[in-house]
C-alpha cells in the first residue's frame, strides 16, 4: 500500500513537471474557457498545485499508518 | 493623496507588534546552539507550517509576483509552478535528514554533508555557497521593504530608512530569540499577509472591473499575449519558452536546498510533522493567486506605476482607500519581506559559524561561545545585505534568480549523500566549486548561456558531471561508515556511533 502511494506520488510530480513546462503545457495554454474567472492557462497551474496538495495528503496518510 | 503620517503610524505600530511577538518566546528554548538554531528539535505543526510557508513567501512574492503579472503576464505562472514541485522530494529527504540529524546532532545541512563524507572541506564548501546565495536574497527582502515604505509614505521615508527600520526590528528579535523568534513572528506575519492578499485580490477586481472574470475578459481583448505562458521577457518581447521552463526546473530543484528551509527538517518535532507541513503547504502556495490577480488588475489601469515592482502599492494608493487600509497593506508587504529575511539572516549566520568558521578554526568552541558568534554574524549579515540592497541596481527578480542559481548547486551533494554510496568528498567539493563558478560566470556574461536556459541549470549539469567523474576517480569512501549513516537515515537502525555536537 505504502509503495503504491509512493509510486503514484512520484508519477504525479513527473507528470506535473511535464505539464507545466514547454512543450507539455502547449495544448492547455489558452485564455478560454475561463475557470472561476481565471484564464485557462492560469487555472491549469492552480489545478496542479491543488492536486499536489491531495497527493501530499495521501502520502501522509499512507506513511503514518503503522 | 492620503495622509502619509497615519500610514507611517500604522507601520510603526506593526513593527512594534513584531518586536513583541519575536522577543517573548525566547524564554522557552534552551540556551544551547541546538536551541538557538534548531529550536531544540521541538517545532510542532503550527510553527512548521508558518515557518515554511511564510519564509518561502517573501517580498518577491508580494511585490515581484504582482509586478511580473502586471508587466510580463503569464511569465509569472513560473512562480506558481515551482513551489510544490520543489517540495515533493522533501517527502523523502525531509524524514531522512531529520533522522540523521537527531542521531548525530546536526543543526545545518552542511554539517550533515561533512559528516556523511567525512571531510571538513565539504562543510566549508557547502556552507560558503549557502552564505553567498543568501546575501542577494536578503538584499532583495530589504529592498522590497524599503520600496513599500517609500511608496506608501509618498517618499517621506526614503527606501534606505524604511529598510533600516524594518530590519532593525528583525535583527533585534533574531539576536534575542534565534529560531524561536523567527518561528513565532512568522506565524503572526503569515496570518497577516494571507489575509491581506486574499482580501485585496478579491476586492480590487470587483471595485475596478466588476469581477475577476470580467477583468480577464477585458485584458483578453486588449493584451491577450499577457494571459498565457511564457508571457513576456524583461524587454517586452515574448519570453523564451526554454527560459520559462528552465526557470521552473532550477527553482524547483533549488527550492528545498535553502538553508532556512532545509534546516527546518532538524527543527521539526517528528517525521509526521514534516509530512503534515508538506501536505498543508499548497494551501500557502495558492496565496499567489490573489497576488497575480492584483498584478493583472494593473494592466488596464490608466496611469502606470513608476516601476513594475511597485504595481501593488501603486494600485492600493491610487484607488482612494482609507489610510488605515493602506497602512495595513503595507504591513502585509513588510510581513512578507521580514518573515523571509529573518529566517535567511538566521540561517546564513548559523551556517557561517557552524560550517565555515568551526571547521576552519579546527578548535573546540564552547556552546555558549558559538551562540554568541552566530548572533554577531547575524548582525554582520544584516549589514552586508543592507549594503547590497542599497548599491545593487538589479530588480527584485534579478536578485532572486542570481540567488537561486547559486543555491541549487547544493542539490547534487545532498542527493548524492542519501542516494549514492560511491560519492566521495573530493567529488562533492569539486562539483560544488565548478557549479558555482560556472553559474557566477554566466551571471556576469549572460550572452554565453546556451539556448537562453537559466545559468543555474548549466552550472548544475557541470556540477553533477564533475561530482560523478571525480568520485569515480577517487578512492572508495569508508563503506562501514556510509552503511551505518544510510541505515540511520532510512530509520533501519539508530546506533549512536558518534555525536558531532552536543
Amino acid at each position: 500500500m505504502r509503495t503504491a502511494v509512493r509510486l503514484f506520488a512520484a508519477c504525479y510530480f513527473v507528470l506535473m513537471a511535464i505539464a507545466v513546462t514547454f512543450p507539455g503545457v502547449r495544448p492547455f495554454n489558452t485564455v478560454y474557457p475561463l475557470v472561476l474567472g481565471l484564464p485557462f492557462s492560469f487555472a491549469w497551474v492552480v489545478g496542479w498545485v491543488i492536486g499536489a496538495g491531495i497527493v501530499f495528503f495521501l502520502v501522509y496518510l499512507a506513511e503514518n499508518r503503522r | 493623496m492620503s495622509d502619509w503620517r497615519i500610514v507611517a503610524a500604522v507601520v510603526a505600530a506593526w513593527l512594534l507588534a513584531n518586536l513583541a511577538v519575536g522577543i517573548i518566546p525566547a524564554r522557552r528554548s534552551s540556551r544551547s546552539v541546538a536551541g538557538y538554531v534548531a529550536g531544540d528539535r521541538g517545532f510542532g505543526t503550527v510553527l512548521m507550517y508558518f515557518v515554511t510557508g511564510a519564509s518561502i513567501f517573501s517580498a518577491f512574492a508580494f511585490l515581484g509576483g504582482p509586478g511580473w503579472a502586471y508587466s510580463r503576464g503569464g511569465a509569472a505562472y513560473y512562480i506558481l509552478s515551482y513551489g510544490v514541485l520543489g517540495m515533493a522530494p522533501f517527502l523523502a529527504l525531509g524524514p531522512w535528514a531529520a533522522r540523521v540529524g537527531r542521531v548525530h546532532g546536526y543543526v545545518t545541512q552542511a554539517s550533515m554533508l561533512a559528516h556523511r563524507f567525512q571531510s571538513r572541506w565539504v562543510a566549508i564548501a557547502a556552507g560558503s555557497v549557502s552564505v553567498i546565495a543568501s546575501l542577494p536574497y536578503i538584499a532583495l527582502q530589504m529592498k522590497g521593504a524599503g520600496i513599500v515604505i517609500e511608496q506608501v509614505t509618498a517618499g517621506h521615508i526614503p527606501q534606505w530608512l524604511g529598510a533600516a527600520a524594518a530590519y532593525g526590528v528583525v535583527l533585534l528579535y533574531v539576536w534575542h530569540s534565534g529560531v524561536m523568534g523567527v518561528g513565532w513572528t512568522n506565524v503572526f506575519q503569515g496570518v497577516f499577509m494571507i489575509a491581506i492578499a486574499w482580501t485585496l485580490g478579491l476586492y480590487l477586481p470587483y471595485r475596478l472591473y466588476g469581477g475577476i472574470g470580467p477583468m480577464f475578459e477585458q485584458i483578453a481583448q486588449v493584451r491577450p499575449e499577457l494571459l498565457t505562458a511564457p508571457g513576456l521577457g524583461p524587454d517586452g518581447a515574448p519570453w523564451d519558452p526554454a527560459a520559462y521552463s528552465s526557470a521552473i526546473l532550477v527553482s524547483a530543484m533549488g527550492f528545498m536546498m535553502w538553508p532556512h528551509l532545509f534546516m527546518k527538517a532538524f527543527a521539526a518535532k517528528d517525521e509526521a510533522t514534516i509530512r503534515r507541513t508538506i501536505f498543508l503547504f499548497p494551501s500557502f502556495q495558492v496565496f499567489l493567486v490573489p497576488l497575480f490577480v492584483i498584478g493583472f488588475a494593473g494592466v488596464l489601469y490608466p496611469n502606470p506605476p513608476a516601476q513594475p515592482d511597485a504595481v501593488m502599492p501603486h494600485i492600493v494608493l491610487s484607488s482612494g482607500m482609507p489610510e488605515l487600509v493602506v497602512g495595513l497593506f503595507c504591513a502585509g508587504a513588510l510581513a512578507a519581506s521580514m518573515s523571509t529575511g529573518d529566517a535567511l539572516v538566521h540561517g546564513a549566520a548559523s551556517m557561517a559559524i557552524e560550517d565555515v568558521y568551526r571547521p576552519l578554526a579546527q578548535k573546540r568552541v564552547g556552546d555558549e561561545e558559538r551562540r554568541t558568534l552566530i548572533r554577531r554574524v547575524a548582525l554582520v549579515t544584516g549589514v552586508v545585505g543592507f549594503v547590497i540592497a542599497l548599491t545593487s541596481g538589479r530588480s527584485l527578480v534579478g536578485l532572486l534568480l542570481v540567488a537561486y542559481g547559486a543555491i541549487v548547486q547544493l542539490a547534487p551533494s545532498v542527493y548524492a549523500a542519501f542516494l549514492w554510496r560511491r560519492a566521495t568528498a573530493a567529488g562533492v567539493v569539486s562539483g560544488l566549486v565548478i557549479g558555482t563558478l560556472i553559474t557566477g560566470l554566466l551571471v556576469v556574461f549572460p550572452e554565453l548561456r546556451p539556448f537562453g536556459i537559466h545559468e543555474g541549470l548549466v552550472g548544475l549539469a557541470l556540477n553533477l558531471a564533475t561530482l560523478v567523474i571525480v568520485s569515480l576517480l577517487t578512492r572508495t569512501p569508508d563503506g562501514a561508515h556510509t552503511s551505518r549513516w544510510l541505515a540511520v537515515s532510512r530509520g533501519l537502525s539508530t546506533p549512536p556511533e558518534e555525536v558531532v555536537s552536543a
